[in-house]
Formats: C-alpha cells, structure tokens, sequence
C-alpha cells in the first residue's frame, strides 16, 4: 500500500515532457509531410529554396514522424505505466527530463542539419554522426531510466508491456549504433551491397523493433484498463514477445530481393517475413479477445478507441508486409507508391494511432483532470483515420499503375501525368492529417496546464 | 564485409536473449500467469469530469470552425484539381 501512495505522488515530469514532445513534432512532421506531397504536385513550387527542396523535406518528415512525434508519444504512455507495472516509482526522474531535453536537441538539430544539406544520404539513416550519438544516448538513458526501476521494483513479475518496452528501447539503442555505422563517422556507412545489406536491416528494424514492442506495450496496458478486463493470456502474450525477438530481428533483406545479395540471406528474410505471423496474430488475438464483449467501454474511452483502431491496422498492415516479402507480389509492389501506402499504414495506423491513444488515455492521470475536449480529441481521431485511409487507398492504387508500367517497361514520363490525380488527392489528406495534428497539439497543452475542461 | 558485423550482432543477441531468457526462467517470470493477467487492473481510479465553462465552450465551436474550414479548404483543392484544372 505504501507503494501506491508513492507512485501516486509521482510528478510524472518525464512523461509529460515526452507528451509535449510528441504533440508538438506531429505538427512539424505532418507540416514537412505535406510540404513534401504539395512538391509532388507542384515540384516548381520551392524552386531555388534550398533548404525546403524535396531531397530534403521528405528525410526530415521521415525522421521528425519516427523520433519526433510517434517514438516519444508511446515512450509518454510507457513512463507513466512502467512504475504502476512494477509497484515502484521511477528511478529517476531528473534524469528522465534530461533525456527529453536531450531528445528535443537531437531533433532540433536534425531539422537543422537537414534542411541545411547536411545528410549521409541512406534511407532513415540520413542524420549526421553528432545526431545520431544524440540519439543513441537517448536511448540508451530512457533504457537506463527503465531498468533501474525495473530493479527497484516491488512487483515481482514483469508485466509483457514492460518486456515490450525494456526490449525496444535496448534494441533501437543497438541497432541505431549498428545501422547508422556510428564508427566511421565520416561517411556513416560501409561500401557497396555490404553497405546496402546493413542499412536495411537497420530500416526495416527501427519500426519493427522500436514502434512495434513500443506500441504493443501501450495496447497491453490500455485495452484491459479500459475494458476493466484480465489480458485474456499472459502466457501467449510473453509467446509472442519472444517469437517477435526471434523473427524480428533479420527480415531486413526483404527489401533487397531484386539486388544481388546472397540467397540464403534473402531466404532467411522471406521465410522470417512470412512467420511474423506467429507474434502478430498472438498480440492481435490477445488483445481482440481482452476486449470482446467490451467495445462500449472502447469506445467510451478515446485513448483506448484510438488503440484498438490501431491494433486493426496493425492486422492489415502485417498481413500485408508478410506478402510483399514473396518475389512474386514484390515485383509489382516494390520501387513504388505502394510502399508509401503501407509505410503510412504501420506508422501512422498502426504506431501512430496506438502512440495517440496512448496520450489521451494518460494526460487526464498525468494532469489530474479530465482530458480539456474530448470533441476535439473524437474530431482528431476521425481526421487521423480518414486521412490515413486515404492516403492508404490512393498511394495503393498509384503504387500498382506505377509497378505494373515498371513491369512493362513504360518510361516514367508517361506514368507520371497517370498518377498526378492520385497525388493531388494525397496532398489535401495531407492537409487534413496536419490540421489534425494542430489540433491534438492545442487539445494536449490545455489538458496539461489549463485549469477546467471545455464541453464534450 | 558484412559477415563480422553480422555474426557479431547474431552472437552478442542470442547471448543476452538467452541470458535475459535464462533469468526471466529462474526468477519465475513464466510461473503465476493467471495473476500477471491482471496487473494493468491495480492502479488508481479515474478522476471525475470537471464543469465546462461558457468560454471554453466557445473556443471549442471557434476550433470546431477552423478545423472545418481546413476541411473544406481540402475540399476545394480536389474539386478544383479534378474538374476545373484541366
């Protein structure tokens, strides 16, 4: 009981920096999202302005979306339920506000350095070496921070969110260092298909191995919270933790099928993308039966809403990746829009939503009051999710008039006047996904400090 | 080569999985699942809604309007480029 009462005194200081983090780089990186669709409609739009050309606007959106707005949105969730998990407080939360003040550099930097051309051109890993030092430290003190209170706990078993968590945090840590060859800090890469084999393997596992565990632990913490329901099994939730730690870790080499790459690798990457079934349906599963018979308190809940819609696209999300990992799909989906689509569908319906819903199910226990709208907050989960279907449906479908001309051999000049319409129609989605964002950002801030909640 | 920094990671991975594994066993993580299925459920209740003022409510319309007009600004973007750009 004495434990309660000392996680209840708690001043969650981490977690609201890491709330205020998140709401604000949403803005910043939708912003850059849509600056950059707005380009693909109209590339003379930015003509001569430097810092805002396409080559640099779409890695800044990139980067700003995974460890501006998605990263520290799940990681707010995780530091206020860590401590509740193990009946503790946090370690520290001093050295808590560092990091987000570390983190919030980091990015500051990022933006700057990119825009100012500053790039070790490789897809996600685009950061200079002082940045991405930042970023490892980063995490390795929010790895730091979690550990320790995880050896201060009073709460003898580990709970599979706090698994989750303790996993993808030590692992971004890695595999960051690993991928971004933080060694060579000239270049930041390795020569030729080498190099290539490495970078994927590190781009496919910044999401699979950062806002996957992260998000997954956010769902097994709010969906029993909200349904005021047992995890339906503890004990296929910990089955599918540790197979996602077996097949998670090499897939990378799905995206280098069409490059000469040894096959066994390819082979491994294939038949590994395909068994991400195991941990996905053992999540999914676990978490679609917590939550049977209980979708009115879901639904009551907007942070629980907006995780459970999450858990759903992380459905067609994985369905779909396991597929696109056969050479017989890849050879129409791969090189194209497609990819795009179901980029914005892990990342925005999948890590995305679950990272939003984790903030509006905490910021009324972090701020000690109800949630300031929750009209605004319902309004942005129907932006979010139109936006994100959206951009769903029509980079699909510009992705496969994209990859049927490239198997067909049409040049690109003729494609590109076909797929114009579809490009239009992702800016103005864009548009929406941005003024959501600014929303979520102005509906956050007066939860946090104001001092009485508006109608709902 | 890629093979050392491979083999490095695989080896260093599956070191401290299988340690983190071995631990997670003796310290009877795998035991009393029934309990750790409850875990999320012990924790403070939610606190009670507060009263709205008349200002708040007024901004939110406020918002509501400029959200909408977002919207509708979207809107007119494709209308304009699907019917009258041609």
């Amino acid at each position: 009981m004495a434990a309660e009462t000392q996680t209840l005194e708690s001043p969650n200081t981490t977690a609201k920096g890491f709330a205020l983090t998140s709401a604000f780089w949403m803005m910043i990186a939708t912003f850059f999202g849509l600056l950059g669709a707005t380009e693909l409609v109209a590339p003379d739009l930015t003509e001569n302005i430097g810092g805002i050309v396409f080559g640099r606007v779409r890695p800044t959106h990139v980067n700003l979306v995974l460890f501006g707005f998605v990263t520290p949105g799940l990681l707010s969730a995780a530091f206020y339920f860590i401590p509740r998990l193990l009946r503790t407080r946090l370690f520290s939360e001093r050295l808590g506000v560092f990091t987000v003040v570390v983190w919030n550099i980091a990015l500051v930097g990022a933006v700057a350095t990119l825009a100012a051309g500053f790039t070790q051109g490789r897809e996600y890993a685009e950061l200079i070496w002082p940045i991405d030092i930042m970023v490892v430290a980063a995490f390795s003190l929010v790895f730091y921070n979690f550990i320790m209170t995880v050896k201060n706990r009073q709460e003898p078993i580990l709970y599979v969110s706090v698994w989750y968590v303790l996993a993808g945090t030590i692992l971004t840590a890695c595999t960051f260092a690993l991928g971004n060859v933080i060694w060579k800090p000239d270049s930041g890469a390795l020569v030729g298909i080498h190099d290539a084999i490495l970078l994927w393997f590190y781009g496919h596992n910044v999401f699979g191995l950062l806002l996957t565990p992260l998000s997954a632990a956010v769902a097994y913490y709010v969906i029993p919270r909200a349904c005021r329901a047992p995890l339906y099994s503890h004990t296929l939730s910990l089955l599918g933790f540790w197979a996602l730690i077996v097949v998670y870790t090499h897939i990378g080499t799905h995206h280098l099928l069409q490059v000469p790459v040894p096959t066994w690798l390819k082979v491994v990457a294939i038949v590994d993308s395909v068994a991400m079934v195991i941990p996905v349906m053992a999540f999914l599963i676990n978490i679609w039966y917590t939550a049977k018979g209980r979708l009115g308190e879901i639904h009551a809940d907007i942070g629980a809403k907006f995780v459970f819609t999450g858990t759903i696209m992380y459905f067609f999300v994985s369905i779909q990746g396991s597929l696109m990992a056969l050479p017989d799909v890849q050879r129409v989906t791969h090189f194209n829009n497609w990819v795009v689509a179901h980029a914005h569908i892990g990342v925005l319906g999948f890590a995305g939503m679950i990272a939003l819903g984790g903030l509006y199910y905490t910021i009324p226990k972090l701020s000690g009051k109800p949630l300031y709208s929750r009209f605004l907050a319902d309004f942005q989960y129907w932006m979010v999710l139109i936006g994100m279907v959206g951009f769903t449906v029509v980079l699909t479908i510009a992705g496969l008039i994209q990859g049927n001309a490239w198997l067909n051999g049409e040049t690109v000049y003729r494609v590109l006047p076909e797929i114009h319409v579809y490009y239009v129609v992702r800016a103005g989605l864009g548009l929406m996904i941005f003024s959501s964002a600014v929303l979520g950002f102005y509906n956050i801030v007066r939860s946090l400090f104001g001092k009485t909640g508006a109608s709902s | 080569m890629y093979y050392p920094y491979f083999i490095a990671y695989i080896t260093i991975g599956l070191t401290i999985s299988l340690v983190v594994f071995y631990w997670a066993f003796k310290t009877g993580q795998f035991t009393d699942q029934q309990r750790a299925r409850f875990l999320p459920l012990r924790d403070d209740a939610d606190h009670p809604p507060v009263k709205a003022t008349r200002f708040n409510r007024i901004e939110i319309y406020g918002l509501f309007f400029l959200a909408a007009a977002g919207l509708g600004a979207t809107a007119a973007v494709l209308t304009f480029a699907l019917y009258f750009s041609k």
